[in-house]
């Protein structure tokens, strides 16, 4: 079924509280398709609340999401058919091995059996996974872990990649291939809305960058315009980032740590 | 030793037992009266029962029916059997407990990265090992014989078989803290050299030592088995007076008899062993206590997809996975394998007694406890332990459920297809056995193997509905799969629907027994048997398509809701 979309995701007021503590407040997004988008800030700010929201793992309180054009509460299958999603610190079934995990996912996402077996090869064979795809994962380093979490994301070619800290835990070399490959993806029309705190990566990658803090959605903006809102013209994403969370006077901290 | 850091590790240990299953509580206390409950409770049964057994005892020693000397006889050699009684009972619980633990957790490892020493670390565990039912054990006996002792005015001895119960509790857990780090060292060296066959060797390894440990239990818990048992330990360790773990009732024995040196020698050496534990236990855990899972290889390079035999049975290619998946996990999943174990026992136990019994007549008539027996019970029960554990099982793991495009349609009926299938099997396998063993009749053989299948479809769509609301995903210390609450739910509704589906032959079992003890009693049975099954089999399948559309509801809720 091919549904027409002007916006890959669309949050209109989305609100979510745990108890007392507001997680997301009132957060407005779009994101268009092809977009790699990144979302910053500071431990519990709302990132990974607003990413599972987007994957109807959370019901937000208020407000509207809709993925691909559908409604996540209304059509959450046909949604996560089309979605890519790696969580942070991905909890695999660990009594699987990195294969057999795979085919797993590639089966319940129903790709066919040919295609599942090549792109498996491939994706193993770039991220250097060959030889162990055999062992229980329960034997993998938290790495290799990461990168079957992220080649399950991709086995299925979705349209929307949602990637919380897609890049921890992973070496130079894997990282850079996947850093390459979602910009491959980008070109083939896929939007990628990514968490992460390591924020070169995030200038490096990322067409736009939402910077939440305290739930709110504070900035939202390609480099240029974060530039003007924090009134920084020639400085780096960290600079900005400390100053519109309003976390930039660091040294007396430094100082008080140091006594 | 720092003592603070001791308390510290028991106290994190006790808590990662109470975990709240998947909410996020802010400003969290803990009400530490509530958080003790178990040995509240323990304290005031004993009390209440030491109160009780002392009262009933006056009142017969003043009737005349008991004679003082053969009564305080009699519970002193009950006191003497007490700590070695203890001791195994603490031994098979903790070993138990120590085998359902999910893999080692971060918690275990702490000395990786804390200022905490290995002796810390290894009294911290043996104690925390101590915690639950083993310490509300102790508690219980402890207040039972404290307060009966002054109705009988033993209280010195009922002092020190207290104390004796303690250090055998102690004892108990510091062997499983040897056994648990010679396994993690041992079998790791097993995985690692079988290869392949790793999974296998782990899976019949680990069902063979649940059996083992099972029907000890059973036999140590149970009926005429426990009172044997206790005149065993009383009258027998004396002559087994070498083995460490009978020293503390060898103490108990030498004081409370007035030899007071030979009591104060098994006294040492008990005191002597125990502290050799601790010592070996602190060694082993220095040398291997920091665990790193085997690498167990199942395959190798070649990537084989699976013919779809699922899929002619009608399965989609999501349920034909998530089944796979599930095969997988409850022969590889050590947690997972103890659900195979109750079925096993319930054909064994009822073997051994029959073998030690070997000198009664052997009856080849087959009874209705033999058909429950080998029939109706080990499918049943399978039926209702993977209906309760079968969603609760994917642990932390399930947000790969809600992630993927999987409809509630699509959990429920490969998890349902799952519990059927095992159970299904047990009935072929214990059935077969039953057959062999008891030879019924014609009529008895066609219809039970049929009332087991009923049972199965309608306890498993139960179970699976109790499973779903009450999925438990928690993993430490070890994986909860299923709240404690929806847990005895189930069991209630399962007793009740098992009831309502046999409740069609009551009259003809009720009118067999009668004419069986009362010869030429036999009043008209209301239904023939296979009419009875009959309208069993209409209640089952009413039962089962209920179940199932409720169990669709809750699966729909469940990935709704996404809670972990």
């Amino acid at each position: 079924m091919a549904i027409n979309y002007a916006y890959t995701v669309e949050l209109q007021r989305v609100v979510k509280r745990y108890n007392e503590i507001l997680a997301v407040d009132n957060v407005d997004l779009t994101l268009k398709p092809g977009e790699i988008f990144g979302l910053l800030g500071p431990n519990g700010s709302g990132k990974s609340t607003t990413l599972k929201m987007l994957m109807g793992l959370i019901q937000p309180d208020s407000g509207a999401i809709r993925v691909l054009g559908m409604n996540v509460q209304e059509d959450p299958v046909a949604v996560k058919q089309l979605v890519g999603y790696a969580p942070e610190s991905p909890r695999l079934y660990e009594f699987l091995t990195g294969i057999e995990y795979l085919d797993f996912v590639g089966d319940v996402y129903g790709v066919p059996t040919t295609e599942k077996k090549n792109r498996i090869n491939e994706y193993l064979k770039a991220l250097q996974l060959e030889g162990r795809e055999g062992d229980m994962i329960s034997s993998y380093s938290e790495g290799m872990k990461q990168k079957i979490a992220l080649i399950s994301a991709f086995l299925h070619k979705p349209k929307l990649l949602i990637l919380d800290e897609p890049l921890t835990a992973l070496d130079p070399r894997s990282a850079r291939i996947v850093k390459d490959f979602l910009h491959e993806l980008k070109m083939q029309g896929v939007t990628t809305i990514m968490s992460t705190h390591v924020l070169e990566i995030a200038q490096a990658l990322c067409d736009r960058i939402g910077i939440m803090y305290q739930g709110r959605l504070l900035a939202l903006g390609d480099m240029k315009e974060l530039r003007q809102m924090s009134k920084l013209p020639d400085s780096g994403l960290e600079d900005i980032f400390l100053k519109l969370t309003g976390t930039d006077d660091l040294r007396a901290v430094v100082e008080e740590l140091v006594k | 030793m720092n003592w603070k850091n001791v308390l510290s590790l028991i106290r994190v240990e006790r808590k990662s037992g109470r975990l709240i299953r998947g909410q996020r509580r802010t400003r969290y206390r803990e009400n530490s009266f509530l958080a003790y409950w178990p040995y509240w409770v323990a304290l005031i049964l004993g009390l209440a029962i030491g109160l009780l057994a002392g009262v009933v005892s006056n009142f017969a020693l003043a009737a005349g029916s008991i004679t003082s000397a053969p009564l305080q006889q009699g519970v002193l050699s009950f006191f003497l059997s007490l700590p070695t009684l203890v001791l195994i009972y603490s031994l098979v619980f903790t070993m138990m407990q120590q085998i359902q633990r999910s893999g080692v957790r971060a918690s275990i490892q702490v000395p990786y990265w804390l200022p905490i020493t290995w002796q810390e670390h290894t009294l911290g565990s043996i104690l925390a090992s101590l915690f639950g039912f083993p310490l509300a054990s102790v508690v219980f006996i402890t207040s039972v014989i404290a307060v009966f002792s002054v109705f009988t005015g033993q209280i010195l001895p009922a002092v020190l078989t207290s104390l004796a119960v303690c250090a055998a509790a102690f004892m108990a857990s510091a062997t499983t803290e040897v056994f648990r780090i010679l396994q993690v060292r041992f079998i790791g060296a097993v995985y690692k050299s079988t290869g392949r066959a790793a999974v296998w060797v782990r899976f019949v390894g680990s069902l063979m030592f649940f059996i083992v440990f099972y029907v000890v239990y059973f036999y140590v818990t149970s009926g005429s088995g426990a009172i044997t048992f206790i005149q065993t330990i009383a009258s027998a360790q004396t002559a087994a007076w070498f083995i460490p773990f009978v020293w503390l009732g060898m103490t108990l024995f030498f004081f409370t008899g007035g030899l007071l040196l030979y009591g104060f020698v098994f006294l040492v050496l008990s005191l002597l062993f125990i502290l050799g534990l601790f010592f070996l236990a602190t060694q082993l855990n220095t040398r291997f206590g920091l665990y790193e899972p085997p690498a167990i290889t199942v395959s190798r390079g070649i990537y084989a997809p699976r013919a779809g035999f699922l899929g002619r049975l009608g399965f989609s290619t999501i349920e034909a996975a998530l089944i796979r998946k599930d095969l997988r996990a409850f022969t590889r999943r050590r947690e997972l394998m103890s659900i195979f174990i109750a079925p096993i026992i319930i054909i064994i136990l009822p073997l051994m007694q029959s073998l030690g019994a070997a000198n009664a007549p052997v009856t080849q008539q087959f009874s209705i406890y033999s058909i429950a027996l080998t029939f109706l019970l080990p499918a049943s029960i399978m039926a209702m332990s993977l209906g309760n554990f079968v969603v609760g099982e994917e642990g932390q793991a399930v947000w790969r459920i809600y992630s993927s495009p999987i409809s509630a349609k699509n959990l429920v009926k490969s998890k349902y297809f799952f519990i059927i299938f095992f159970s299904l099997v047990v009935l072929a396998i214990t059935g077969t056995i039953g057959l062999v063993m008891y030879h019924p009749s014609l009529r008895a053989a066609i219809l039970a193997p049929f009332e087991a299948i009923f049972l199965v479809f309608a306890l498993g769509s139960i179970s699976l509905s109790n499973g779903i609301a009450g999925a438990d995903f928690t993993e430490t210390p070890r994986p909860r799969m299923i709240r404690q609450t929806a847990s005895l739910l189930n069991l209630g509704a399962c007793a009740l629907a098992g009831l309502a589906i046999l409740a069609p032959f009551i009259p003809y079992v009720l009118s067999t027994t009668l004419s069986a003890i009362i010869p030429g009693s036999a009043m008209g049975s209301l239904l023939d048997p296979s009419q009875a099954a009959i309208i069993s089999a209409i209640i089952a399948v009413v039962l089962t398509v209920v179940f199932y559309r409720i169990n669709l509801k809750k699966a729909k809720e469940l990935l709704r809701k996404a809670e972990t």
